[in-house]
């Protein structure tokens, strides 16, 4: 019976499925898990950032996490890669078929400039990049031809809000009284900041998760691939409101070592993060208003730094 | 063109074939949010622009669930002109508008293919762009602020003087306020020279200060502003032969946006 | 000595007309006054004038002429009236709002301005003189049609040379009654009740025709010169500024004002109800 509705072009079953996407979900149940934290988006570091060049202590942000696993120990671990930069404050890992990703990760790149980038003169925030891509990939349940993609994605990035340092500073206060959402604007609900978008106008650290199927959930942390269900359910217990960066890595080397099958080493994990600014990356001085990359990868050194105090 | 914390854009209302005029109620400034575009050039070309951008800003308001910012929208109106490079819109855009997040200014113009000419004063643009420049560039300055009868009354001309001297000695602190004042002290035809107004008001200047400082809240700059651009786009038009009419002044402040019209000659 | 002077400027009016008694004065050349211009060092001089003015045909012409204007004279039982505009524009620069467009060839006697300024205020003046001329040679004063005709011949002498005209000749004469003379630099000569010339010369029309008759009262038809130039400047763009306004009769013209069309249009909108088409409230 399956077999009847197995074809490259994505067909209904009768019972209303698209088995074409649920096998390309199996797909993703197999790869190699990766994982997603986000630290609580606070005032004080959009506030640092705008006005000085330093590191905030305060610092929040999103953690990427996987494993890098070689198919053999003949292969060079260096040219090996599996989280990607998609914009300087856009980053995105996977779990399922890697070639899948990496046509995922060019399209994306694409669909950043010619969307965005080449109209508005600026980058994507991060929902408008997962919205892109999840089209593609939801395209590729409705073409003739193709197949869906094989992959999972996390995708984490930082928005630059467009409230004033006064209204956010209105927005936090009213949040501790009622916690997110419902109708707390007061003043005529002139600048709703909370939609669906998990606060676009507020910006901070965004972290979503983008299926085979083209739909696309935002998250406080998950996991995707062989192991998510129990990472998540490891994530829960280890999650709290308001993480710290730091804390967040830590908590992704923790979850990593529950589920990891080979020894964890700066060459066995990747991880990528969104913080402040990082002005070393920038490749240039002196340019007024030039911000460096937000996201970016850790160096092996790095991780292994977070390696020895885990 | 910028006023302090607020901007202006305004037109005229003339809709003209050559020497023909065929109306004089042909507004060329739209409002997308909290955005201003002010277009001149080939009537049709401007009613479809205009209807473009209205288009172009809704979805973008749609999609990303808020309003676009100057600056973006800019960038917009640049990229949109420039897929018309072999075959342009005849028209000469100007954008003006505050940036969100921080309520500074945002004005830009563009040629009809999309350069952005980012300016911190001013832009003009249409038939009587010369005349435009000559009025703006000399009619404008920096952080206008106009000095109101009343406040002149309420601030006797010694306190004046006696602040001068304060803050020529370092003795105030030349935080907004009295930056502001001493810009009105400069700006002002008042007479300072007067060595009795030392004595009279010297003593109680402290006192003084200290309980009006509120009177700073009703500091009109946004008026300054207003009357500043109208004298500039009047004067200009009148020297014109194809603008005028009377003209349409829109004054945007952080959460206000305010709309006049000037009854300007009809000939 | 102000008598004095009058006495003997005055001209007599006693004496008729005769054709014969104009002809000499028909050719500028036969009456030894004959103007010499310096000519361009060309093969046609007049071909090359013609590309290097006329900006209709040559919009990139090295010489701008000063175009666009409205001028309008008509006759009715109670002498001539003559209404202009004053501005001056040079493309679409307006040059002057204060040109004054009604030229006083004598003290009997208008010229309206319309085209080329310089050729209109040159030529009016030399008009002027000939005319005086006339008077003292014949001892009375210059009929309208012999003045005009003066100026007609004139100007078809210079004709594709470039010169830009379009004037009218008012006076009243107790031969002639009060007699009205169109004449171009193309050489026309028309002799009329009702003449609008310049570039809102149609917007003049629309208000004249409509409201024209010869039994106007002074009143009514001062006040019908008057908003016809109104609603010339209005709808024109080469036309505004002020309105300059004359009466001419028998014993001579008189002017009555050059007044600014911005109260006056206001005026009009407002009080009349007029000018509806235009916003005086924000909507």
């Amino acid at each position: 019976m399956a077999d009847r509705y197995s074809f490259s072009l994505t067909t209904f079953s009768p019972s209303g499925k698209l088995v074409q996407i649920e096998y390309a979900l199996n797909a993703v149940n197999q790869g190699v898990t990766a994982l997603g934290i986000k630290g609580k988006p606070t005032k004080p570091l959009a506030q640092a950032d705008a006005h000085a060049n330093f590191l905030p202590t305060a610092t929040n942000g999103i953690v990427l996490a996987t494993e890098k696993k070689a198919s053999s120990p003949l292969q060079d671990p260096t040219s090996l890669s599996k989280i990607s930069l998609v914009t300087p404050n856009i980053g995105m890992v996977y779990a399922g078929m890697g070639p899948d990703y990496r046509v995922l990760v060019d399209k994306a790149r694409k669909v950043s400039h010619t969307n965005y980038k080449r109209i508005y003169n600026e980058y994507p925030p991060t929902r408008i990049l997962v919205q892109d891509v999840a089209r593609v990939m939801q395209d590729a349940t409705q073409s003739g031809g193709v197949r869906p993609y094989g992959v999972s994605l996390l995708i984490a990035g930082w928005d630059e809000g467009v409230l004033s340092d006064e209204e956010l500073e209105k927005l936090q206060a009213g949040e501790t009284s009622s916690d997110d959402d419902e109708d707390e604007d007061e003043d005529g609900n002139k600048k709703k900041a909370s939609g669906k978008t998990g606060g676009i106008l507020r910006g901070g650290p965004m972290l979503y998760q983008v299926d085979p199927s083209g739909s696309y959930f935002p998250w406080k942390a998950t996991a995707i691939g062989k192991s998510a269900t129990s990472a998540k359910t490891f994530l829960e217990k280890r999650y709290t409101e308001g993480l710290e960066l730091e804390d967040a890595v830590h908590i992704a080397l923790l979850t990593l070592k529950e589920h990891i099958e080979g020894e964890m080493s700066g060459d066995t994990i990747e991880i990528g993060i969104v913080g402040p600014p990082a002005h070393h990356l920038l490749g240039m001085e002196g340019v007024e208003g030039a911000q460096g990359p937000r996201f970016r990868k850790l160096t092996p050194h790095e991780i292994e730094d977070y390696l020895t105090n885990l | 063109m910028v006023g302090k914390d607020c901007v202006a854009i305004a037109c005229d209302l003339r809709l003209g074939l050559q020497a023909l005029t065929v109306s004089n109620n042909f507004p060329k400034i739209f409002q997308y949010g909290d955005v201003l575009l002010g277009l001149t050039g080939l009537a049709t070309d401007v009613a479809t622009v205009s209807d473009l951008f209205r288009y172009k800003v809704n979805m973008y308001r749609l999609r990303e669930e808020r309003n676009i910012a100057p600056s973006t929208f800019a960038n917009l109106v640049s990229s949109s002109l420039y897929e018309r490079r072999f075959g342009p819109y005849f028209v000469s855009p100007v954008v003006a508008g505050l940036d969100q997040k921080t309520g500074k200014p945002f004005i830009c113009g563009f040629d009809s293919i999309g350069c952005i000419d980012f300016a911190k004063d001013f832009i003009v643009s249409g038939t009587a762009t010369e005349q435009l420049f000559g009025m703006c560039e000399s009619l404008w300055e920096p952080d206008m602020v106009r000095l109101d009868l009343d406040f002149r009354t309420l601030f006797p001309p010694g306190i004046f003087f006696y602040m001068m001297i304060l803050l020529k000695n370092g003795q105030l602190n030349h935080d907004v306020e009295c930056s502001t004042i001493m810009h009105i002290i400069c700006t002002s035809d008042l007479n300072f020279t007067n060595a009795s107004y030392q004595s009279t008001f010297a003593t109680g200047f402290d006192e003084f200060f200290a309980n009006n400082l509120n009177l700073l809240d009703d500091l009109q700059c946004p008026e300054d502003l207003f009357e500043t651009i109208s004298q500039a786009l009047l004067n200009a038009v009148d020297r014109d032969a194809l603008s005028g009419w009377g003209a349409h002044v829109y004054i945007i402040e952080k959460d206000k946006v305010t709309k006049r019209l000037l009854k300007g000659r009809q000939d | 000595m102000d008598t004095l002077v009058a006495r003997y400027s005055r001209p007599t009016y006693d004496e008729t007309v005769t054709e014969d008694m104009e002809e000499e004065l028909l050719d500028p050349v036969a009456s030894g006054l004959s103007l010499k211009f310096a000519m361009p060092p060309v093969a046609q001089p007049s071909s090359w004038l013609r590309s290097a003015t006329d900006d209709r045909m040559n919009p990139d012409c090295p010489i701008k002429i000063a175009h666009g204007t409205t001028t309008l004279a008509f006759r009715f039982q109670g002498g001539i009236i003559v209404a202009t505009d004053s501005r001056a524009t040079s493309g679409d620069w307006i040059a002057s709002q204060t040109v004054k467009k009604v030229i006083e060839i004598n003290d009997k006697m208008l010229g309206t301005m319309a085209g080329g300024a310089a050729d209109c205020q040159y030529w009016l003046a030399w008009l002027g003189m000939q005319c005086r001329l006339h008077e003292l040679r014949h001892k009375r004063r210059i009929s309208v049609a012999a003045a005009s005709k003066i100026l007609a011949n004139l100007v078809y002498s210079y004709k594709n040379m470039g010169l830009s005209m379009g004037t009218m000749c008012a006076g009243v004469t107790k031969e002639e009654g009060p007699a009205l003379y169109y004449i171009d630099s193309d050489g026309t000569r028309l002799a009329g009740n009702l003449f609008c010339v310049g570039s809102g010369q149609t917007f003049a029309y629309g208000v004249l025709d409509a409201e024209y008759k010869y039994d106007l009262s002074v009143e009514d038809a001062l006040a019908l010169g008057s908003r016809s130039i109104l609603a010339a400047t209005h709808r024109d763009a080469y036309s505004g500024g002020f309105i300059n306004l004359y009466h001419v009769k028998e014993q001579g013209w008189e002017k009555h004002g050059f007044s600014d069309t911005n109260p006056i249009f206001w005026k009009t909108k407002l009080e009349k109800g007029e000018f509806t088409n235009v916003t005086s409230e924000l909507v």
